[in-house]
């Protein structure tokens, strides 16, 4: 029983607009597939005449660099994206984040635009491309492309700012800085989950920053799930900009990152009480790697 | 006949090229011409009264060809032990309470139409109307004279199955203790997670039987359950099973069976349906939870005195096969050792939750993990080793049971327990048994240590049930044997067990494994073989068809061509408990099992790794070494799941983990680094070779045995599990 009728796969960005456009309505963008099957299956999501398949249109599969960004389309799978060696050297979150979303069959065809596109608070990618300070490219049916911060995608748990039937996400750029006289860049991404994935995390963190000697020049730190959205912990960042990263800096970020943080409870993974003992140990490692990586 | 030469070697199974190849037909995969598509409603809630089903808008769905509901069922019961659940629930059933919903997966209707998408569709258009009624989902709340009944029409008490031991005097037992240990354990539900879901097809057949091919246990039950429900003679029904993705007890009980018979049967149409997974995990039984209380005495020497248990056990709203899960732990919660004073009581309770049912083990983990920590716990106060305070009490020969009478011999859990022991690196010295040292990992948080633990398990059914099952054995050929046919009935769930037949066939008549060809699982020409469960299988098919290959040799050898056979196999006679003492001889066979394990807990997260488990198993003959070895290894990892991972959480009866992505079961990446097994065969003198039952054996030392390399490496015991990190943190005090 399927739970559509037309499948479509277009070979360029325009193919793509004109197939939302004009195919019989209900029309859905589909790029791994991995969520969107299961909730199409499993009735959570309501059948749709058309799927738009977007795994084979060219600017959606590069990874490259474009000026002082490195541009990742958004429906490069997930496996490509931890193997790729640009994304190694400038977005290191990422390819940490990429090895553990989900097993490794999930990972040959799931797309980092499915999972921002999913807005879950604690998508292993998401919160990697939080961090980053990462912008989106959006394509709609009509108008020119626009960019937005990814903050600015997510709405609610589940629920992406993008109008799926008539918006895609093209793929998403990340500053590139290469390292200097004056300081040096890393991230790092760390989640606590029992080793085989699968599920979503208990809790995952990723943090970038800017190193100049024993000095944190600039610091963004995501966790997930650390509210409806996405979580960026921007009191902590406060506290630690321009300082020492010492065991007591750390420990007032963390104080802070506890008071902003909205943990909760969900019975079927994990306690608020549980997620609150465990985001300190991982903060303190997460943040100790990111600071060696940048030394 | 002392040499064996097919027994003891591990040919390909009869069914690894196809399964391998994508080509074994499962359920799900069957289909025929002009088959109709069926969909169930099920009630998706835990306690209610059907007052009124409307059908008018589903029925106007094109495609849809019938709505059947509880009217339709000619005879609307059903049930393994207790005929206690309707078909369908709703108004105009034929039996009494059978208008009543008891569980959420209780089903309501079953629609057929020319497509599944059809099916569903008017699923959800039927408008079904409930009178909800006052649920009870505590098995100790249920026991309250005060509790709502959930089946007032079957007594004033929700109590379902009360099990006595009395042996001895416990009063005047722990008089003599010098240490007693009381604890309190809570066991959870596990949902099998088969790999394939419930399905099936049925139709009328060229006798004009009622056929359904489906995955089940026991051909022969289905089809008594099916012909009582759909009021027809047995010969009138036909159950067949194509390949089976997995049982573990799960499919004991009737899922599919009776409705697509029904179907079939009124429309004379083939019906096929195929539960999602989701409708699995609400739709079939759960391994029983319990909380067992306990309280144990030793001496000093640590000679054991004395134990009262008290185990609660949760049937949730159907009899299932509750009241033989039960009777096992209420043997099994002593542990293999001689007490001379016992007292036990063993309840199972009725509730509104998914009902307890038959699980790899059946009814022995939970008690070994009582049992077992017990004996932990005991260990640790009198300061003895784990392995030295077990070998004290092992079971002897003509030790009696807490039952009274002592285990028929050869009792081997002396020899497994240091067989385990010395394979994990126990070494005995002139102070006793002393565990292997431990090498700490460099981060701080990390600790690890050695649990052990061991465990029995009775093979077959019995409690007073003749065990038998039957076989057919053709020899073809002319001057020498050129070709076998053997016949059985029993279900290959996927542990191995056709291959194992035609071994034992081909050892009991004198011919290499490749001459053997298997008809198997078809009521239509076989006799009854008896369940794929309890552990039995190779022990009961393996004398019927020994049985029948002599017979057969012996009409070979009087020139009769073809030779053919048929035997039923009759197990040794058993005795049900004496109802106040609980006096019996309730089994003719048990394995013997007991297992090390080296754990490492990470006193940060909670998380618990298991980096070997050394698993030693007494099967009495290993017919097929390689795939005993596999049911070892299997029964590790699904006792892994059950111990540290499967969380299946409840609300109010409702099934909060009811995908497999939320109900978390082991994958490759989280089983144990090492699985070691060792094989021991200390031959059951009835058993065929020597054989015992193996199936359910390694499963059930694991959790305690984690549990006591828990405590060895933190000091804490946990007492509940499963143990996700969050209740492992809490012990640890880390977390309130």
């Amino acid at each position: 029983m399927l739970p559509w009728q037309i499948y479509l796969r277009p070979q360029t960005l325009a193919e793509v607009r004109q197939a939302l456009d004009s195919a019989p309505k209900p029309v859905l963008p589909i790029a791994g597939g991995t969520d969107l099957l299961l909730d199409l299956r499993q009735g959570r999501h309501a059948p749709v005449q058309t799927l738009v398949d977007l795994t084979a249109v060219a600017e959606m599969t590069v990874i490259e660099l474009r000026g002082e960004h490195l541009f990742i389309g958004a429906a490069v799978p997930v496996s490509r994206v931890h193997s790729d060696p640009l994304v190694a050297r400038h977005a290191r979150a990422l390819t940490e984040a990429s090895a553990l979303i989900a097993g490794p069959q999930v990972r040959n065809v799931a797309t980092l635009g499915g999972n921002v596109a999913h807005a879950l608070p604690a998508a292993d990618g998401t919160i990697a491309l939080l961090a980053l300070d990462t912008q989106a490219e959006i394509a709609a049916i009509s108008g020119e492309n626009r960019i937005v911060p990814l903050s600015q995608l997510f709405l609610g748990p589940g629920k992406s700012a993008i109008d799926k039937n008539k918006e895609i996400i093209v793929g998403f750029y990340i500053q590139v800085l290469e390292a200097s006289e004056a300081f040096k860049v890393s991230s790092c991404f760390k989640r606590i989950m029992r080793p085989q994935g699968v599920a979503l995390p208990i809790i995952n963190c990723a943090i970038w920053l800017a190193r100049e000697g024993d000095r944190i020049r600039d610091i963004r730190i995501a966790v997930g799930p650390g509210g409806p959205i996405p979580f960026r912990a921007t009191k902590a960042e406060a506290v630690l900009r321009g300082q020492t990263p010492t065991n007591e800096t750390i420990e007032r970020a963390l104080i802070a990152l506890l008071d902003q943080v909205q943990f909760r409870t969900s019975p079927r993974r994990a306690s608020a009480d549980y997620r609150r003992h465990l985001v300190g140990g991982l903060f303190r490692d997460v943040i100790e790697s990111a600071w060696e990586r940048a030394g | 006949m002392s040499t064996k030469n097919v027994i003891g070697t591990s040919p390909v199974r009869l069914d690894a090229r196809e399964k391998v190849t994508g080509k074994a037909i499962f359920p799900g995969d069957l289909s025929m011409p002009g088959m109709l598509h069926m969909k169930i409603l099920f009630a998706w809630r835990p306690h209610a009264r059907v007052l009124r089903i409307d059908t008018t808008e589903a029925r106007a769905v094109p495609g849809v060809v019938a709505i059947f509901t509880a009217q339709d069922v000619p005879v609307n019961e059903y049930g393994l032990q207790v005929k206690d659940q309707p078909v369908l629930c709703g108004p105009g059933s034929s039996i009494e309470g059978g208008d009543v919903v008891r569980f959420v997966g209780d089903q309501v209707a079953a629609i057929v139409a020319e497509s599944e998408q059809a099916a569903a569709k008017a699923r959800d258009l039927i408008r079904v109307e409930y009178e909800d009624l006052p649920a009870v989902f505590d098995p100790e709340q249920a026991m309250q004279a005060d509790a709502p009944l959930v089946h007032p029409e079957r007594g004033m008490s929700n109590i379902c199955v009360h099990y006595k031991i009395r042996k001895g005097d416990v009063e005047a037992g722990f008089k003599q203790a010098d240490v007693i240990v009381e604890g309190e354990y809570r066991l959870p539900f596990q949902e099998h997670a088969y790999l394939q879901p419930e399905a099936g097809l049925a139709y009328i057949d060229e006798e004009g039987r009622v056929t359904i091919k489906v995955a089940g246990q026991w051909t022969h039950v289905d089809r008594e359950q099916v012909a009582h429900a759909l009021g027809l003679p047995e010969e009138q029904v036909r159950v067949v099973y194509p390949a089976i993705g997995g049982a573990f007890g799960g499919r004991e009980d009737m899922s599919v069976q009776i409705v697509l018979g029904l179907a079939a049967w009124k429309l004379r149409r083939p019906v096929k349906i195929i539960w999602t997974r989701q409708e699995s995990i609400i739709g079939h039984g759960k391994r029983h939870p319990a909380v067992i209380r306990v309280r144990w005495g030793a001496t000093k020497e640590g000679k054991l005195v004395a134990a009262e248990m008290n185990f609660i056990g949760d049937a949730g709203a159907y009899m299932y096969t509750t009241n033989k899960v039960l009777g096992n732990s209420t043997i099994v919660c002593t542990g293999p050792y001689f007490i001379p004073n016992v007292k036990t009581d063993v309840y199972g309770v009725y509730t509104n939750n998914v009902p307890g049912a038959a699980f790899r083990g059946f009814g022995a983990p939970q008690s070994a993990f009582a049992a077992e920590s017990q004996m932990n716990k005991l260990a640790e106060k009198l300061n003895l080793d784990p392995v030295e305070i077990r070998l004290r009490n092992a079971l002897r020969d003509g030790d009696t049971l807490s039952v009274g009478t002592p285990a028929p011999g050869p009792v081997s859990i002396v020899q497994v327990i240091e067989a385990a022991a010395r394979q994990a690196g126990w070494k005995e010295t002139p102070q006793g048994w002393q565990a292997p040292p431990v090498e700490q990992p460099s981060e701080p948080h990390l600790k690890r240590g050695w649990g052990f633990a061991a465990g029995f398990k009775n093979v077959g059914f019995s409690f007073g049930y003749q065990e038998n099952s039957w076989a057919r054995v053709e020899l073809h050929g002319k001057s020498e044997i050129e070709r076998v046919v053997a016949y059985h009935a029993g279900a290959e769930v996927g542990q191995g067990t056709h291959t194992v037949m035609a071994q034992m066939v081909a050892e009991a008549v004198g011919v290499p494994f490749e001459k053997v060809t298997m008809v198997v699982s078809d009521t239509a020409n076989m006799g009854n073989p008896g369940s794929a469960s309890a552990s039995r299988m190779t022990y009961m098919a393996g004398n019927a068809l020994r049985g029948a290959g002599l017979a057969a040799l012996e009409k070979w050898h009087a020139e009769e061509r073809p030779a053919i056979a048929e035997y039923t196999y009759l197990a040794p006679k058993t005795t049900p408990f004496e109802k106040e003492t609980g006096y019996s001889t309730p089994n003719f066979c048990y394995a013997y099992a007991a297992q090390a394990v080296e754990v490492e807990v990470d006193t940060e997260t909670g998380e618990v790794r298991l980096l070997r488990v050394i698993a030693a198993d007494d099967v009495g003959q290993a017919i097929n070494p390689k795939l005993a070895e596999g049911q070892i290894e299997g029964a590790v990892v699904q006792a892994q799941g059950y111990a540290i991972q499967e969380n299946f959480v409840t609300q109010n009866g409702r099934v909060l983990s009811d995908q497999l992505s939320t109900y978390l079961i082991p994958t490759i990446l989280d089983i144990p680094g090492e699985i070691k097994s060792v094989i021991l065969e200390v031959p059951d003198p009835n058993g065929p070779w020597g054989a015992r039952g193996l199936g359910e054996l390694p499963y059930i030392p694991l959790a305690p045995a984690v549990t006591g390399g828990i405590h060895a490496a933190t000091g804490t015991w946990v007492d509940e599990i499963p143990l996700i990190p969050e209740r492992v943190l809490r012990s640890l005090g880390k977390i309130t």
